[in-house]
Formats: structure tokens, sequence, C-alpha cells
């Protein structure tokens, strides 16, 4: 248990347009992650922070520098490695949610767990009793409000039993109020699970429910002691 | 002795529910003798309505083959004066004709069917003498000799016929009747012996075949010979080995009875000829024959006894399939072929050659169409 | 069913309405393609069904080099050992009292026995209740006839009526069905030469012959023998370039179709791409997502097929009526009778509808699964790399101008590889649409501007920032646009061109009789001739012939008098050719020098009835009367080659200067109708031919409604999938201030933006499109040059479709705009 979830090392991330760089969202990041972690992230916008998670996803290709998850070099994975390592070992929670429009509550769930290669029509509602819907789980997303949708979306992350789940903004798009209980019920399910958390945010809220808190300046992240 | 064609033809043109129906323009009617006068009487009468000249013979090649040939022209008036004479395409006659080969060899039989009106020298028959054509069929006498050609697809014939013995009136001095109403008669004669000689090729035989043997020519004309009641006829054209000849005919009428006028002929060797009544002739069919094509039962074999003359004989077809079913001419489906046979005449064993005909069992006559 | 694919097929019930309309835009591509070949195929085929049932059992067919034949010939035939059976035939046009010309066929019933047994019975059939009179009137009565049960419903007739025809009445005696649906007049051969004046002529001999060899030995001099194999070929070169118009417009309409198809898949991948971000993102495989995206573009390709076959079916019923009315005006066949419905219409438009879904969402799809998931979830794509990839496409679009370039410079020569450089060219040019568009943004954004302020605009922003989706879009319109305004412009060249022509060659005064198969005595042109008054007479005789092989026309005119009254137009020399063609050389049109590489100075060598005769070319004349190439000599020369002597049209010409000009005309006129020959003025001559003309273009008429129904789907299609991605923008919008007016506005302005472009572009490339029409494809097909004669209305025409069919494209999303904009949030779902 002594390898780190996530190992990030000297990463940077360029966006070149007509072959000149002209953003440079990471310039040597390095970060890591304990297993069971709940690892708060603040920045400013455009500090890099939303590029890091995809980095760590795998969506995205850093221009240099290595990302290791459970130990293993996302770049060596190849692609079909990587989309194995979402399917199974990651979670994802979006500031907008991003749920298939198309699919009821449940089936967005039970679509994460479809692709990790388990049929488990159980395991999906008792992830959405978990987060606290049941009863609405053949509800489609523009039919629930924005903290259901978001409890959906975490349900989808956590019903797989990710080692490591990656959180944009969980909590940007909803009042404050929500916005605690979906923090809440993030990290309470990430510790029950033992999976780690890594949360972009710029909610002070997040300082309650996070082990650590790191700060992303200019493409660099930095140990921050105190919260904001 | 074709009283039907008359009928037929008027089938062909329309499907006339009544064929005798009074006809607008008066054609000749067979009453009274005729003053008969040859050659000219060879050639057309055009003022007759219906008219013929039908060949039919046996023969043999050098090998023994046997074989026999019918090829008859017909000319069927439609009106008596063309509505343009100048333009050969107008209508005044008809000219159908029918072809057949029987090889006694193979079995074969085969037949064709030809009709055009006159058009620019596509048919016709000449006044005067025997010269008859229709889309390159033939017979013309020239002397005495009569040379008759036709040729269909792969069958073909040109041969030379010679008569060995005078012609012979059929009936009244040549009048020969067909029932009992006025003008229900024909003038008929026949050239019962012809010598023939020339070749044929039959279809599928490849290259002609030269033959030899005897034909026989009906000649008839009249304008109105059917009646309603009758359905049809049997006819025979038989040649003895003793040197007699026999020509017979039976109308038969729809109740199933013979027409009383049916009659015969008999031609002595010597050429002498002699009348026969519908009483002095015994016919007995011994056995039957079903076409397969038209379904009709034909007699298939016969016991024919004349007493008076001393013949007592029994043919049958040298080919049973001997059918003609003419769709495409005179609409009739009929049975003519090549028969022989054995029997008596005068009291000594003879054998006979000759050709039947058969009509109105392949259906009633106006069904044609 | 896997959840992923779920997803996906769920969002066609979700937005239905943008479904229906993608279906509709499937549909009508496919109902286009299929609509077009099937009509095609069934007009040609009931045509050449038509002349096979004609032909009957014949197996050869024996005529004269030129002009009827003596009737004596038959005689010969019938001796003739090869012969199985013949059947003398005439065969003509008979106008009837309606101004209809149906096809009138002298025959004898009894010959006619072996050849055509359908039609020969029919003299014959039972008809009840007649007298023996009656029964045989075809034979007998010389003014009885017999038509086809069709002819007979449209002219409301029955047994015993009248037939009112230029020749007066005839009796119709029975009526027939014929297999082939052709109309038909069938009357007995004496009676047909009475009516024509033609006593002991017919016009060919149908045989069928047991020994071809040896009968073509015997008849070899002076007479054509046709196999009904060499018929076919004929048959095949008479209609080739007709037939190679409709396939070329198939084609065309296939082109176009696949271009809306492509516009309408690519809106599909397009739209989808934040879902395949998500997907991607949980851990869908590119593979599983592209799989999804197949299904749902399988299933709309198979649905739009289906339903676009089956409209496809329905159109071209309507379409075969009009192909058939062309096929009836250039080669004189009436009636065509629709393909019947078979499973192979469905199978084929499902291919269609299938393969051309497949083949638009390729490049989008792969797109997709090549981008990182990321950038994707950012949700619509951005306007980054718009600009880039728009010169990509451009690159290769130029690469596919120059491929087609070459095409045509250096393969011109073979029709399909002209029509497949035109086509290259059309893609070529659509390919360059994005960076045009990108080039114009700012002058377009003043233009939408003045429109509509800063609506106006944001609009021009909008449709350039989209250009993805906006540039095919543009490119499909246009090129259906474009088409529209080639197709129109090369039409309206060719009339002109017709119509130039028609003054150079078709001067007289007044013209007695004008199809080629009428007849004009002899006697008459002496007649006409010797009136005091009349300047001059032409005599104009035309028949086909056979050289090298290929069908063409010789024709015989009085070259003294055209002389002095036509005015040709030469492609080379001018009027001082006629004394040349007065001493017995000739010239010839245009088409045939073309297609026999034949030039002034050389040698045309004809079979003439007593051998063959070497001709010395003198000149070349631009002619659109027949595309298989003319032979024009003095008809003194035609009777010393053919020894025919007949006259098929006659002009009269006046000079200018006569004084009792009037009154001559009448008198000929009134000598004309005592002959029953029709006559017509110049002007109504020239409309004539203009009206076959028409009649000639209305498939490709109704090519260019059609073009114009396709482009307005595909333009509808694309922008109501903007609105609807845009939904996001208009929450935006309404936080900013915007009332519902004004993004009405923009949405309008938005969509009359891409019309104006499309239609700036396709002025442009319609314009291209129609000089390449002309002087490769029309020059290629059919031997002649049309001269392009530049024309204001298809511009006007297309620019009113563009702008109503842009307009009315952004009626439904200004209405959706309507109904939701108050809801509109600025959130994503």
């Amino acid at each position: 248990m002594n390898t780190p979830v996530v190992r990030v090392v000297d990463l940077w991330k360029e966006y070149r347009e007509n072959g000149q760089a002209v953003t440079q969202a990471l310039r040597g990041a390095n970060l890591e992650v304990a297993p069971g972690e709940v690892v708060a992230l603040f920045g400013k916008s455009g500090s890099g922070k939303t590029t890091l998670l995809n980095l760590l996803a795998g969506l995205d290709r850093p221009t240099r520098g290595t990302v290791e998850i459970n130990g293993r070099c996302l770049e060596q994975l190849g692609e079909a490695g990587r989309t194995e390592l979402r399917r199974s070992r990651l979670g994802f929670i979006f500031q907008f949610f991003n749920l298939l429009p198309t699919l009821t509550a449940y089936e967005n769930v039970f679509l994460a767990l479809e692709l990790a290669g388990r049929i488990q029509p159980q395991a999906a509602r008792d992830a959405l009793e978990r987060v606290g819907l049941k009863g609405k789980e053949h509800r489609y997303p523009h039919e629930l409000s924005g903290g259901e949708q978001q409890r959906v979306a975490v349900a989808r992350a956590i019903v797989k039993e990710p080692s490591l789940i990656l959180a944009d903004e969980p909590t940007g798009n909803l009042d404050t109020a929500t916005g605690d209980q979906i923090l809440q019920l993030i990290t309470e399910r990430c510790r029950q699970g033992g999976t780690s958390l890594l949360m972009v945010t710029h909610t002070p809220l997040a300082c309650r429910y996070a082990d650590r808190i790191l700060k992303m300046v200019d493409g660099v992240v930095t140990e921050d002691e105190k919260c904001r | 002795m074709r009283p039907w064609i008359a009928a037929l033809l008027v089938t062909l043109l329309s499907s006339f529910p009544c064929p005798e129906a009074p006809a607008q323009e008066t054609w000749k009617q067979a009453v009274g003798p005729w003053s008969w006068s040859f050659p000219r009487d060879h050639g057309a009468h055009p003022e007759f309505r219906t008219e013929w000249w039908y060949f039919t013979g046996n023969l043999r090649d050098a090998a023994g083959n046997r074989y026999g040939y019918q090829l008859t022209f017909f000319r069927q008036g439609v009106r008596l004066r063309a509505s343009d004479p100048r333009n050969p395409w107008s209508l005044r006659d008809l000219y159908p004709a029918h072809f057949a080969i029987t090889d006694a060899r193979t079995g074969a039989f085969r037949y064709a069917e030809q009709i055009s009106r006159a058009g620019p020298g596509l048919a016709g028959a000449a006044k005067g003498g025997l010269n008859v054509w229709n889309l390159g069929w033939s017979a013309k006498m020239e002397g005495s000799l009569i040379r008759i050609r036709a040729q269909h697809g792969g069958m073909g014939l040109e041969l030379e016929l010679v008569p060995r013995k005078p012609l012979v009136l059929h009936g009244d001095r040549g009048l020969s009747r067909k029932g009992p109403g006025r003008g229900q008669a024909s003038y008929y004669y026949s050239l019962t012996d012809l010598a023939t000689k020339g070749t044929i090729r039959t279809p599928g035989g490849g290259a002609p075949v030269s033959v030899e043997g005897a034909s026989w020519l009906d000649r008839e004309f009249s304008s109105n010979a059917l009646t309603k009641d009758q359905e049809g006829w049997d006819w025979f054209s038989i040649r003895l080995s003793d040197g007699r000849e026999l020509m017979l005919y039976f109308l038969r009428k729809k109740d199933g009875t013979v027409e009383q006028e049916s009659s015969g002929t008999l031609v002595e060797a010597d050429g002498r000829s002699l009348g026969l009544k519908t009483g002095e002739i015994g016919v007995e069919v011994l056995a039957t024959w079903t076409s397969q094509r038209s379904g009709g039962r034909y007699p298939g074999r016969w016991r024919i006894r004349v007493p008076a003359a001393g013949i007592d004989l029994t043919i049958a077809p040298l080919v049973a399939e001997q059918e003609l079913i003419t769709e495409g001419s005179t609409g009739v489906t009929y049975w003519e072929g090549a028969v022989d046979g054995r029997g008596a005449s005068a009291g000594s064993p003879v054998t006979c050659e000759g050709y039947v005909e058969m009509t109105g069992y392949a259906g009633s006559l106006g069904g044609q169409f | 069913m896997r959840t992923v694919t779920r997803s996906f097929l769920r969002h066609l019930y979700r937005r239905r309405s943008l479904s229906l309309l993608q279906l509709l835009g499937i549909a009508c591509g496919v109902a286009a393609v299929v609509g077009m070949a099937l009509s095609a195929r069934s007009a040609l085929s009931s045509f050449s069904q038509a002349v096979e049932f004609l032909r009957g059992k014949s197996t050869h067919t024996l005529e004269r080099l030129a002009g009827p034949m003596d009737e004596s010939i038959l005689r010969q035939l019938a001796a003739d050992p090869a012969v199985v059976s013949f059947a003398p035939v005439l065969e003509r046009r008979l106008k009837l009292g309606n101004g209809d010309l149906v096809r009138l066929l002298g025959i004898d019933p009894f010959l006619d026995r072996a050849i055509r047994p359908e039609l020969s019975r029919v003299p014959f059939e039972r008809r009840t209740s007649r007298s023996f009179e009656d029964s045989i009137a075809f034979l007998t009565d010389e003014r009885a006839v017999l038509i086809e049960a069709g002819l007979a419903r449209t002219l409301g007739l029955a047994t015993g009526g009248s037939v009112p025809t230029l020749k007066g009445p005839l009796r119709v005696v029975g009526s027939f069905a014929n297999p082939s649906g052709e109309p038909l007049i069938l009357m007995d051969i004496a009676h047909t030469q009475k009516l024509l004046g033609l006593g002991g002529r017919i016009d060919h001999v149908d045989l069928i012959l047991d020994d071809e060899g040896g009968f073509a030995s015997r008849w070899r001099e002076g007479y054509r023998i046709q196999s009904k194999r060499q018929r076919q070929d004929t048959f095949g070169a008479m209609v080739g370039a007709f037939r190679l118009n409709l396939e070329a417009l198939s084609l065309m309409a296939l082109f176009v179709s696949v271009f809306l198809i492509y516009n309408t898949a690519m809106f599909a991948v397009v739209s989808r791409r934040r879902d395949a971000g998500i997907l991607r993102s949980l851990g869908a495989s590119r593979a599983e997502v592209a799989g999804a995206f197949l299904t749902e573009i399988a299933l709309f390709g198979t649905l739009g097929g289906l339903a676009g076959s089956l409209f496809g079916f329905l159109l071209s019923r309507a379409l075969t009526e009009v192909i058939g009315g062309t096929i009836s005006s250039l080669y004189f066949f009436l009636r065509t009778a629709p393909m019947p419905w078979s499973w192979w219409v469905p199978a084929a438009g499902v291919a269609v509808g299938l393969g051309a879904s497949l083949l638009g969402s390729l490049y989008p799809l792969v797109e997709l699964t090549r981008t990182d998931p990321a950038v994707t979830l950012r949700g619509r794509s951005g306007s980054r790399g718009n600009r880039r990839r728009a010169w990509i496409v451009a690159l290769a679009g130029a690469g596919c101008l120059i491929a087609s370039i070459l095409l045509l410079a250096f393969f011109s020569k073979r029709v399909y590889a002209a029509f497949i450089g035109v086509f290259g060219f059309l893609f070529g040019l659509s390919l360059l649409t994005g960076v045009i568009m990108v080039l114009a943004e700012p002058l377009l954004g003043r233009v939408l501007a003045s429109f509509g302020g800063l609506p106006g605009r944001i609009a021009a922003g909008n449709i350039i920032r989209n250009l993805g989706r906006t540039g095919v879009a543009v490119a499909a319109f246009m090129m259906a646009l474009s088409l529209s305004i080639g197709l129109g412009s090369m039409i309206g060249s060719f009339r002109q061109s017709l119509i130039w022509w028609m003054g150079t060659q078709l001067r007289g005064d007044l013209y007695v009789s004008n199809a080629s198969d009428m007849e004009v005595p002899e006697g008459f042109y002496e007649e006409i001739r010797g009136i005091p008054g009349v300047g001059g007479v032409d005599t104009y005789r035309k028949a086909q012939v056979t050289y090298r092989g290929r069908a063409i026309h010789v024709a015989a005119i009085q070259a003294g008098v055209l002389q002095r009254f036509a005015r040709f137009g030469w492609v080379e020399g001018g009027d001082g050719h006629w004394e040349a063609v007065k001493r017995g050389d000739v010239i010839v049109s245009e088409s045939f020098a073309r297609s026999f590489g034949a030039s002034p100075g050389g040698v045309v060598t004809l079979e003439g009835a007593k051998g063959p005769v070497d001709l010395r070319i003198e000149g070349v004349f631009y002619d659109y009367s027949t595309e298989h190439g003319l032979v024009m000599m003095d008809r003194a020369t035609y009777i010393a080659l053919y020894g025919d002597r007949t006259i098929n049209s006659i002009a009269v010409f006046i000079d200018p200067s006569e004084p009792r000009k009037r009154r001559i005309l009448d008198d000929i006129r009134a000598r004309a109708a005592a002959r029953g020959l029709p006559v017509s003025t110049r002007e109504q001559f020239h409309r004539n031919i203009l009206e076959v003309f028409d009649s000639t273009f209305a498939v490709t008429r109704s090519m260019r409604i059609m073009a114009i129904v396709i482009a307005f789907f595909g333009i509808t299609g694309a922008l109501l999938t903007l609105f609807i991605e845009r939904r996001r923008d208009f929450g935006i919008l309404r936080a900013l201030g915007f009332s519902t007016g004004q993004v009405a506005r923009m949405t309008l302005l938005e969509a009359l933006g891409m019309g104006i472009v499309s239609f700036a572009l396709s002025s442009g490339v319609g314009t291209v499109l129609a000089v390449l029409l002309i002087r490769v494809i029309n020059l290629r097909s059919f031997n002649w040059t049309v001269f392009y004669f530049p024309d204001w209305q298809p511009y006007a025409v297309t620019a009113a479709t563009a702008l109503a069919a842009s307009l009315g494209a952004a009626l439904y999303p200004i209405w959706k705009v309507h109904r939701t904009y108050p809801q509109m949030q600025i959130r994503e779902e």
C-alpha cells in the first residue's frame, strides 16, 4: 500500500496553434496522492487545474513528464490501457455533471458498470440509494435538480469502486448548501470505500473535508498548509 | 371431299355464329350438271366461293422406306369483287395451304400451313388450267405433267405427277351431294392414279431423297356445301394392288347418324368408275387413337367392305400421329394421314395404300377459335 | 442492447424534430436517385419493348438503303429458300385531328401471323353479333382501322366510331390491347397504301430467316439487312445520347444526394461530440463510441433509404411520364409504362442511403475518435482550428480540381471520363467553400450588420465560428444551386443556339409537311414550283443509312434554292460551298465531322443502290437536327445514289419584294389542304421545334426542381442542428438582454447569410458548370457546339430559390426560439 495512487513528475502541457505554443497550462507540476487520501486542489481560473485532471484521467496527453496511476505510467499503457484504467480504476465528477441526457439516472450509473464489464443492476441501484436518490432512478437528467444531477454523477463515480475519483469543481454549479451536501457525500463515500479523491475546487468548504490542501499557481502545484 | 373448308374460313375471318348466313353477294351454287372441259376446269372457278386442289400420295425411296405426303391449295372467296381491283392487296380471295410429310420409317409426321391473299403475286390460282401457288408452294400442269413443290423449314418436296388413268367425276357426273338441300353439293372430280417421281426432304432427314410412288388429286368447288347439323366426316382414298381405287366419304351428323347423301366411287383398273351409295358400303372401326395434343379421339383402324365389288379390306395408319392443328390458316384440327392395309378384292388377296381424312373429332368445327 | 448504443438511439427520439428532418433529408436524397434511375430505366425499357414488340418474332429486317421499296420483291422473298416467314410493313406517323401524331402500322394480317401473332390476330378476334361484312371490315373497308385500347379511351372512341385525321376520318372497327403500351393504329396494308398514296410500295419487310448467310448473298446490292442484334445496336446507338443524358442526371441526383446525406450524417456526428467525450471519460473505448455512432447512422441510413425508395418509387411514376414525353418527341413513341414495384427498389434505396450515410460520417467520425476527449468535453467545438482545417480541406479541394482538370484535358474524348471530370471539378470547388467563407467573413459581417445591426454581426460570426457545420451546409446548398444555374444556363444557351440555327437553315416562308416519315408527292412539288411568284422551292428528304456500321442521316435538298435563300452557319467556309454541292459534292454536319473525323476535302463513302459511291466533302455546317451525323447533298446526287424520289417536306421561298406574297401563300395552303398535307408557316415550324426542344429538357428541368428540394432540406437540417446546439448561447444572449425578436432576427440573418454565401458561390460555380456542360459534355455526347449565351434568368431563379430556402429553413428554429426562449438558461441540460 506504499505505492501512491497518483504520482506526477515534472508534468508540462502546452497548447499549440499553428505550430506555436500559445498557452503553457502546466509547467513542471509534481504531485502524489496516497491511497484513501482526500486532496483538495485550489487555484485561480486558468491556473491549469482542469488540464491536470484531464492528464491524470488520460483524457489528454502531456507535452512532457510522466503520470503514474497505481504505479503504472499512463504513457506506457497506451490508448487501450488508459481506456481500461478509466473503466475500472477511475471515477469522474464534473462541474456540469456531464450526464448523458438520453439516459435515466439509473442508466447513467449502470453505464459506468457496464463499461467496466460488470453487469450488476443491483450495484447501480444501491449506489443511487447511497447518494439518496432512491425512487428517482428512472428520471432523466433534465427532470432532476442540479444537486440531484450531481448526486447521480457521484453515484456513477463510486459505483465501480475506483481507486481514484477525480472531481472537477463538483460544487461549482450548485448553491452553497447543496454543495456542502455533495462534498460531504463524496468524501464520505471515498473514505468508506478507501478511494482516493483529487478534487479541484474554489470553495473554502472543501477544506473541511480534505486531508491535504494543494494549491496550483501558474502551472505548478504547491503544498498549502492552511485553508484560505 | 372437304366441304368444311368453307365454313372454316368464315370462322377464320370472324367468329361468325351462323356459317350459312346469307351472303350479300351471290356465289354460284353447285346445282345441276356441270359442263366439264379440261384443262379449263383444272383452273380456278372464282364464281364459286370455295375451291381446292388436294394432293396426297404414298411414296417409297430406293431402300424401300415409305413416305406419305399431303399438299393442299385452297381458295376461299371473300367477296365477289375486290373493292379496288387495281391494288393487288385488295381482298377478294384468301388462299390457305397445308403441307405435310409422313416418314413411316422414323414415325415422324410434320406439317406446315400458310395463308395469304393474292397480293403482289404471293398466292393465286390461274383460270384455264392447273396453276396454283401460295408463298413459294405451287402446283402447275405442263401438258399432262403436274409439277408440285413445297418447302418449309427442313422439309420439302419436288414431285412430277403423271396421270395413268382418266379423271373420275364423282356423284352425278361430277355433282357430289353433301346434304339434302339445294346447293348443298359440290363439283368434284379426282385424278386417282398419278405416277409420281421426284425428291422429298423430311425434317431432320437432311439431304433430299429420291422417291417414287402414286398420288391422288382431289378437285372440288362449291359455294355452300355444309349443313348445320353435320359434325364432321371421314374420307378414304385407297389404291388397291389389283389396280382398282376406292373413294368413300361419310358425313357424320350431330345425332350420330350418317348423312344419307354420303357416297363413294370405285375406279376399275381400266379407268371405268362406278358410283357407290351409302348402303353399298360398310365401314367398321376396329380401334381408336387419342391425340395428346388436341384430345381428339379418332378411329385408328378400319374394316371396309363393298360387297358388290367383292372388296373387304382392313386398313390402318402408317403412323398414328398424323393430326394437323391449323390455327394459322384454316383454324381446323383434323387428321389426314397415309394408311395401308390388306384384304380381298374381287375374291383375290390384295394389299392397299392411300390416305384417310377425319374431321370433327377434336371439338366441333366452329369451335376452333 | 448496450447502454452506450441505447443512449445514442434515444437521442433520435429526444430530438425528434431534428431526427425527422435528417431522415427526410436522407429520404429526399435517396428518392432523387431512385426516382431518376428508375424512371430512366422504365422509360428506356418500355421504349425498347415497344420497338421490339413492333418487330415481333422477326429475326431480320429488309429495307432499301433509303426510301420505301417496291412490293414486287415480296414474290422473290416468297421463293427464297432462306425465308421462313416474311411480312411487309408500312410504318408511318399519322396526324390525328387533335394534332397528336400516332404510329400507323399498315400490315397484312395473314403474312403477319408468323411475325406478330398478337397483332395479326386482332382483326379476327371474336366479336359477337356482327354481320359477316362487319367481321371482315378490316380487310374490306378502305377506312377501317383497329386502334390501341388506351388510345381509344383517350379519344373516347368505341367500335363504330370515327377517328379524325389529317388524311380524313378513319372508321374504328375494333380496339386491341398493346402489351407494350404504345398507342397504335393498325390498318390493312392495302388501305394504308391508298391512304398514304403509296400504291405498290412498302417500307420494310420483317423476316424470319433460317440461313442468314445465304440470304445476305442474294440480297446484298441495294438493300439493308438488319439482324435483330444489329437492330438492337442501332436502337442503342439511337437513344445512346439520350440514355447518357438520363444517366448523367441520375448521377447528378446521386451526387447532390450523397452530399445531402453526408451533410446530414456529419451533423449527427458533430452534434454528439460532447456525449462522446463523456463516454470516453467514463472509459468507453473509441471503438465503442464509434460503434454506437455507426449504429445510429446505419439506422438513419436504412430508415431514410427505405422511406426514400418509397418516395423515389412514387416520384418515378411522375418522372416516367416526363421522360416518356421526351422520348416521344425525340424518337416518336408514346406512353411509357412505369416500372412495377420490386424489392430491388428498397434494396437499392437502402444501399444508397446507408452507403452515403456511412461515407458522410466517415470523416467526422475519424476526427471525433482522434481528438482527445478533453477537447470534446469542453462542449461545443471551439473556433480554434476551424480556419486551419478550412485551409486543409481547401488544399484537398484544389487537388481534386487539378485532377479533374487533368482528366478533362486528357481523357475528355470519353464521355464518362468527362462526366467524372465535371463531378470532380464540382466536388473540388465545394471543398473550397470553407476557405472562401473564412475569407469573406468581414464582408459578410458588414452585409449582415447592415441588415440587422449587432445581431447581424453576431450572425456572421456564428456562421464562421461553426464553419465545420455551416461550411458543409453551404457547400451542399451551393452545389444544388450551382446545378440549378448550370443546367438552366446550359438549356438556355442551347435554346438560343437552336433559335440561331433555325434562323440559318429554316428560312422558308411556308413548310408543307415536316415530319420525316411523311411524304409530299413529287407532282405537288412540281405544281408549287410552277406557281408564278414563287421564288424557290426546297425539297427535303431525310433518310437513315448506315455508315461505318453506325446509323447516320442523309438529307437531300435543292442546293440552288438554298444557295439563294438560306444562310447556313458554316463551321468552315461560307456560302460559296453551294456551287460544289450543286456539282455533286456533299456537306456534312458538325456532329458528322466530329464523330467520324471528317473534314472538307475528305471523302465519305456511302453504300448506294448500285454499290459504294465516294462523295467529296465540301463543307461542314452547324446542325442540331441529329446528333448521329448528317450528310447533306443535292437532290439530284441523292436520287442518283439511292434511286429514291421521296420528298418528306418542302419549303417554299418567296422573294421579299414579291407584292402578291400573301395571296401566293394562301394559294399554296389551299392546294396542300386539298391533298391532306399539313402546312405550317416558318414561325409555326420554329415553334414546333422549340416545343420539341423544351419537352426534351423537361426531365432536366425536373432535375433542377429536385436539386432545389434537396438543397432546401440540406440547409434546413444544418440550421436546425446549429440552433439546437446553441441553445446555451441563447441563454447567454437572454442574460445579456437580447429580446426574442432580436434572437429571431439573428437566426434569420444567419440563415440569410448562408443563403447569400451559397448563392454568391453558386453563381460562379454554376457558370463554370454551364460552360463545362456546354463545352465538354454536350460536345462529347452530341458532337455539336452549343454557343454560350449568358442569361440572367437562371441566376434570378436561383437567387429567389436561395432566398426562399434559407428563409424557409429559418422558420422552424425561429418558432422554436419563440416558444422556448423565455425558459432558456445558461446551463447545459
